[in-house]
């Protein structure tokens, strides 16, 4: 398999090769004056020409995956070639899983293409073997632990295939990855996803104790890194998913928005992990949080919500003082009306 | 420690180079070179991103010539094309073995759902009548693309195209344009858009994914064209993804895509135009952009992508004059209408001439 590095020497081309002698190369057609022509390679053009050639016998055969594979590692955004890979593939009956590994190599090099994540969806439409898909998922994020459509596909395939045994490794994935990045945001959301958008798997009827262990996670991790603000995003996915008040998580949160010298001598209180002690406080995020239970409390704490807000877009969050100010405009219009 | 706004407008903000920026996207049309032939299947959205940053300078009725102009519509016509899956503008000629009116489209040269989108903006942009529309052929094209579960594929066919919700915002914009919804089911696909709803308040970009600012722009502006009398957003939805979007401003100034990410000067676009729709950007037009130029961010390579959604990005949010400096008038920029993405002349004139075919 030739290696898309630059050094390599260039392959033959089609038009000198006397196995491909049969196939009448067809130029792309295009008027007179091109919009943003591209100034193709000469090695670029040749395989497009022997394509459209192809494409118009509709040859589907060996040779059709050499020159497409050509062609993707020029180009890997040419979804044409690709549908018409996928359809030789078909076929000729050819070895999906062969496929599958030459796809591991090009996954790793166009991490960013859709067409290479496209393509492996439709083999494992095919081949249906899911479990190994997520190994090689896990070595990709060693390149890039953030790949939207690595994570995209990795979705897919637990929802679509929905095998428990596919699920059981999930938590410890997520918790390997937030070990080695605590702000991984596409991490904490695979977290919410695989607890609380799957369905209830089996041995995991007990929702009350599901949801004692998602709190008691996400807190520990606001107390190891309180400025994070994935992990408060989490808290109140949480919360908003199982109808839970924020004002459950009052005796938590206030620690969060007072300085650091303010701090009590901390108690050991599984439920409410106070800040590590090196931690950079008041937290804004909490603070946040503070202010939103005040606002739904109404009445007379609403003032409070205000004062929270006022520290927000003087001291805490500057860079957002235009909302803090529209939120006080539009606390205090609420308890006018 | 943050800068003030006033800050920055006094020592920092420097002339906006327009006739530079005019200077990338033009190159751009005349060619490109081997290295960005991986846009070769995206050229009429490249194409769109010249165009349409020039339009947005007010560049292309004064600066460009009438011949030029009517070589770019021509062009873009001869990618409309017609078959069994309906009628529709493909990425451009790269499948292409001969004029496309003579004959319809193979399975291998389908139109392309996206590609159609920016055609329309493109062709408005440069005033054409829309005379040789093929209306009918389009609204088949849509129902060729829409999935059982709402979503639309970009190309038709059983294989080809992923599926996901920039495709389905770019059918609503051409049901929008052409006054017409019948080619697509709009309950599915309201649903499929509330499926990719994320915890966090944002969108993702298919079910399950992670809340992103592209993906959430299209939600909201998909929803906001959606010809149905109530807005699907409860108040307190609404109000979280408000929230959401808020937390996306870093204290640089700019925005980033997703929660703990990097900022990128598109997102000034994705994001900003997220809170004009749901009526909350009031508080970030004073808000200076992080603004990288031409390029995804400071020191990084300019493209027409970038250049566009920047430009963008400053019209919807104009500066406040009460900081003008001596480079004040380079900054001005004429309304953009945020649901479909194109100067607000731009898109009356899309809406009056598309709708009539």
């Amino acid at each position: 398999m030739s290696s898309p590095t630059t050094s390599a020497p260039e392959p033959p081309r089609y038009a000198d090769r006397p196995e491909w002698s049969d196939v009448i190369p067809v130029e792309q057609y295009e008027n007179v004056n091109p919009l943003a022509p591209i100034f193709y390679k000469d090695i670029y053009k040749d395989a497009a020409d022997y394509f459209r050639g192809i494409v118009k016998t509709g040859e589907k055969s060996q040779r059709v995956l050499d020159l497409t594979e050509r062609i993707i590692r020029l180009n890997p955004a040419h979804y044409t070639a690709w549908q018409y890979r996928y359809e030789t593939l078909l076929a000729i009956e050819a070895d999906l899983e062969d496929e599958l590994r030459l796809m591991d190599e090009l996954a790793i090099t166009y991490l960013k293409t859709y067409q290479v994540w496209h393509h492996r969806r439709l083999l494992m439409l095919k081949i249906r073997k899911p479990a190994t898909e997520l190994v090689f998922i896990a070595k990709t994020f060693r390149e890039d632990a953030k790949n939207y459509h690595t994570w995209s596909y990795r979705q897919w395939l637990l929802a679509y295939f929905n095998d428990d045994s596919l699920w059981s490794g999930e938590l410890d994935f997520v918790d390997e990855l937030l070990n080695a990045d605590i702000r991984n945001n596409s991490a904490w959301h695979h977290r919410f996803f695989t607890v609380f958008q799957s369905g209830v798997r089996d041995g995991e009827q007990d929702t009350e104790r599901i949801l004692r262990r998602e709190l008691i996670y996400v807190k520990q991790s606001i107390s190891l890194a309180p400025n994070n603000a994935s992990a408060w995003n989490y808290l109140r996915g949480i919360l908003d998913h199982n109808g839970i008040p924020y004002s459950k998580m009052i005796a938590f949160v206030q620690p969060y928005t007072l300085p650091n010298d303010d701090q009590k001598a901390d108690l050991v209180d599984l439920d409410n992990p106070p800040p590590s002690k090196d931690a950079h406080l008041p937290c804004a995020a909490a603070v946040e949080f503070l202010a939103d239970i005040y606002e739904a409390e109404g009445g007379d704490s609403m003032l409070k919500a205000t004062e929270l807000w006022k520290s927000l877009g003087n001291e805490h969050d500057v860079a957002r003082k235009k909302y803090w100010e529209y939120r006080i405009r539009e606390g205090l219009r609420a308890i006018q009306t | 420690m943050s800068s003030t706004i006033s800050d920055i407008y006094n020592f920092d903000l420097p002339q906006l180079t327009r006739i530079a920026h005019a200077g990338h996207v033009k190159r751009c049309l005349s060619g490109l070179p081997d290295s960005q032939v991986d846009v070769d299947s995206g050229r009429m959205a490249l194409a769109f991103y010249c165009i349409g940053s020039l339009d947005l300078l007010k560049m292309v009725q004064d600066k460009i010539s009438s011949s030029d102009r009517e070589s770019w519509r021509e062009w873009i016509w001869e990618q409309q094309t017609s078959g069994k899956y309906g009628a529709g503008f493909r990425p451009g000629p790269f499948m292409s073995t001969g004029p496309s009116s003579t004959s319809t489209y193979t399975d291998y040269d389908t139109p392309h759902i996206i590609m159609t989108y920016t055609a329309l903006l493109t062709l408005a942009i440069l005033r054409d009548d829309f005379s040789r529309l093929d209306k009918r052929g389009m609204l088949v094209l849509l129902k060729s693309c829409q999935r059982e579960d709402g979503s639309f594929s970009t190309v038709p066919g059983s294989v080809s195209g992923e599926t996901d919700l920039r495709t389905l915002y770019c059918a609503f914009v051409i049901s929008h344009l052409l006054n017409d919804w019948s080619g697509i089911n709009v309950d599915r696909a309201l649903s499929f858009i509330a499926s990719c709803r994320s915890y966090e308040g944002g969108y993702g970009q298919t079910t399950y994914c992670e809340a992103n600012g592209g993906t959430t722009y299209i939600a909201m502006a998909a929803i906001h064209l959606a010809p149905v009398p109530s807005v699907p957003l409860t108040p307190s939805e609404k109000r979280k993804t408000i929230e959401w979007a808020i937390h996306k401003q870093l204290q640089s100034g700019g925005f980033c895509g997703r929660t703990n990410k990097v900022a990128d000067a598109c997102y000034c676009f994705w994001i900003g135009g997220s809170l004009k729709i749901l009526g909350a950007a009031s508080f970030i037009a004073n808000c200076q952009f992080k603004f990288g130029g031409i390029a995804k961010a400071p020191g990084e390579h300019p493209d027409p992508y970038h250049t566009y959604l920047s430009l963008a990005a400053l019209s919807m949010f104009p500066l406040d004059d009460a900081h003008s400096t001596s480079f004040a008038s380079s900054w001005v920029f004429e309304p953009l209408d945020p649901l479909i993405n194109a100067r607000q002349e731009t898109a009356e004139w899309a809406r009056k001439y598309i709708a009539i075919r």
